[in-house]
């Protein structure tokens, strides 16, 4: 449930853009989250059909890219990617160090919307 | 049949909040306060290691404290009896505190007399770590016995903290707890991470804690 915030934040951003835009509907909103938010596509769905009802944004649909995770390698510095559901086998391709820093995978934009 | 226009935005979905927590910071660089994010889930110690640093900080710093709770005054209350100017955010079912909060709590507390403000944030290990809330030093409290493992299920709260305070360290004996375990699980995430093992019941490891938390409060408020 922890999407619900973020479906009305992305709403107020949406519609106060639309508006600015001269639009009279919202068809289709496109976002970006990093895998690190655990944001699951069903509830987002379910979510955007409930802030959005009644609204110009109403029947709209709304995409979920997803971004993978990346980590500095704390030893030698290379960038790979990271496998969150398995990070217990996690560690550098190029070292087989396990230390890291977070690059991307915090992620929570909206890449876009489409009107009419 | 109408015309469709696709807009990019590209806008961070966390701007409000964000800007909202940079106001916090500002805020906190004016008045001259520490400010301290305390994250964990529901149980794992944060009111009892609280008390415990109030009480060895009480001497030198002027310490205010920003309760968060669904329900309930109960924790505002034990630090109200250590004579501390406490704010009570009762937040019913919400699961988090977010920037805008923090600075509606701050206007009731009397900042220009303290230099320290704790936020004791929800006990929630999911929902807390989404939220900016200006904080000089964003930190969360893993107890003992909720495993070594946590930093594998919660990736996002142990990515965004800088220190790790690992509670309940008496009860060790009684847990298959491996310390060097959960090193090496947070590390993978977030190698800037400190670790700092304590027991706030027995007051072991409570000094080493204490020594970089004075360390940290004095390059950021530039006392030392």
């Amino acid at each position: 449930m922890h999407e619900l915030p973020f479906a009305k934040s992305i709403f107020h951003a949406v519609v106060t853009k639309a508006e600015a835009n001269g639009a009279t509907k919202v068809t289709r909103v496109v976002i970006e989250v990093g895998v690190l938010r655990d944001f699951v596509p069903e509830i987002v769905q379910k979510y955007w059909k409930y802030v959005t009802k009644g609204s110009m944004a109403e029947d709209s649909s709304i995409e979920m890219n997803e971004i993978p995770a990346t980590v500095t390698c704390g030893d030698c510095q290379t960038v790979y990617e990271i496998n969150v559901h398995d990070l217990v086998h996690t560690h550098c391709p190029q070292c087989g160090c396990q230390t890291g820093k977070m690059l991307t995978g915090r992620e929570l934009r909206i890449v876009g919307i489409e009107i009419e | 049949m109408k015309e469709l226009k696709f807009i990019d935005l590209k806008q961070c979905i966390l701007d409000d909040n964000g800007h909202v927590a940079d106001e916090v910071r500002e805020l906190a660089r004016q008045k001259k306060f520490f400010l301290w994010n305390i994250m964990s889930s529901p149980g794992a110690g944060k009111t009892t290691f609280i008390l415990d640093v109030i009480r060895r900080l009480k001497g030198e710093f002027r310490i205010g404290v920003i309760e968060g709770d669904i329900e309930s005054t109960v924790d505002a209350q034990k630090m109200q009896a250590l004579d501390v100017p406490t704010v009570q955010l009762r937040i019913g079912g919400d699961c988090h505190l977010d920037a805008a909060m923090i600075k509606k709590a701050l206007e009731n507390l009397p900042l220009d007399e303290l230099n320290i403000v704790i936020i004791e944030n929800i006990g929630n290990l999911v929902c807390p770590a989404e939220f900016d809330l200006g904080a000089n030093l964003p930190s969360m409290l893993l107890s003992v016995p909720e495993g070594d493992d946590k930093a594998l299920k919660y990736p996002l709260m142990f990515s965004v903290c800088k220190a790790l305070i690992v509670t309940k360290i008496d009860c060790l004996p009684l847990f298959d707890f491996d310390m060097e375990a959960l090193k090496i699980n947070t590390r993978r995430l977030n190698d800037d991470l400190q670790i700092f093992p304590v027991s706030a019941k027995t007051g072991e490891g409570m000094d080493e804690f204490i020594a970089m938390l004075k360390q940290l409060i004095a390059n950021n408020l530039q006392l030392l």
